[in-house]
């Protein structure tokens, strides 16, 4: 099964219709998503400005890490389900559209940096952080934001 | 000069027609207009969360508060600055918006929730600073500055499913 016969299909499905045809689903849903991306912009700002050596210098990467590490993760939870309702109420807004899967892949990339990069330093108080890959998540995180706004104009 | 004619006259502006007319600009501009909200809105619920008694990186709440209030305002300035490029483009329809009227009003609002607690509240900080949990004046700031700033985020987004003359 293609995407594009997948899409039609989960657009057809009560559901999909239901979703589209309560007029304050979608607003409620989006309006939910940015805060959530709201949570992990503020909880990704504070920790890689402390792990770029920016902010909070006097307080160790772990403790700020640990303080905002729940955070982002919470976060993420509520963007994937929040994400996947507006995916099935307007299917080929998203899955027909080449900036949705650029955001898709950028999400992941900032998800396993943080997974892989961020989480060890929790256990390892002295594990130093490259400050280039602070200032980089960041910069996902922006492109992030831009990438969900644009698949509206895609 | 009426109110409609002003806002006529915002929407005849050079600068409003070339938002209108260049395909990009008004993404773009809705891109930044995001990315400041939610900088806004994060750092906030950070030292709202602080005010409401949750524990932050920083044991002291005003130095959690100084720390944090500049990129609060910084973001905030971008937010008005790309609102009124949006707004501009768009003068009348939005002026004529339930739905962003009452975003200003809900901006307006939070914003003398937080003049009232930096001028009053803020003031007696040292007696709990670090060592107590923060008063009620304080913890009702911070709850009230949450609800005022979610609710300017749904507010803002049904802007985009309300508004009468999209070109």
């Amino acid at each position: 099964m293609s995407i594009q016969t997948f899409g039609d299909w989960l657009y057809a499905t009560p559901i999909s219709t239901t979703f589209r045809e309560t007029t304050w689903i979608i607003p409620t849903v989006q309006s939910l998503h940015i805060l959530a991306i709201a949570v992990v912009v503020g909880s990704a700002l504070v920790s890689e400005l402390r792990l770029a050596g920016v902010l909070a210098t006097d307080e160790s990467p772990a403790r700020v890490v640990r303080r905002y590490l729940p955070w982002i993760w919470s976060a993420l939870v509520v963007l994937l389900a929040s994400g996947m309702l507006l995916i099935v109420a307007e299917p080929a807004r998203t899955l027909g559209n080449t900036v949705f899967w650029a955001k898709m892949a950028l999400v992941l990339l900032a998800f396993l940096a943080t997974l892989l990069l961020r989480r060890p330093l929790l256990r390892d108080e002295a594990r130093p952080a490259a400050k280039t890959v602070a200032w980089l998540l960041l910069v996902v995180w922006i492109a992030v934001i831009f990438c969900g706004r644009f698949i509206a104009y895609t | 000069m009426t109110l409609q004619t002003t806002l006529q006259s915002i929407y005849d502006l050079p600068l409003s027609n070339a938002i209108r007319e260049n395909a990009n600009a008004f993404p773009v501009l809705e891109s930044l207009h995001v990315l400041a909200i939610t900088l806004v809105f994060g750092t906030i619920l950070i030292v709202d969360l602080r005010l409401v008694g949750y524990a932050s990186h920083r044991r002291s709440a005003n130095r959690l508060i100084t720390e944090l209030l500049p990129f609060t305002w910084g973001a905030f300035v971008v937010a008005i600055i790309t609102g009124s490029l949006l707004f501009a483009s768009n003068a009348v329809a939005y002026a004529a918006n339930t739905e962003f009227r009452l975003k200003l009003l809900a901006i307006l609002a939070a914003g003398i929730n937080m003049a009232i607690f930096h001028a009053t509240t803020q003031r007696t900080i040292a007696q709990w600073d670090e060592t107590a949990a923060p008063p009620f004046a304080a913890r009702a700031a911070g709850v009230l500055s949450l609800v005022l700033w979610t609710l300017v985020i749904f507010l803002g987004r049904w802007i985009g499913f309300t508004l009468d003359v999209l070109f």
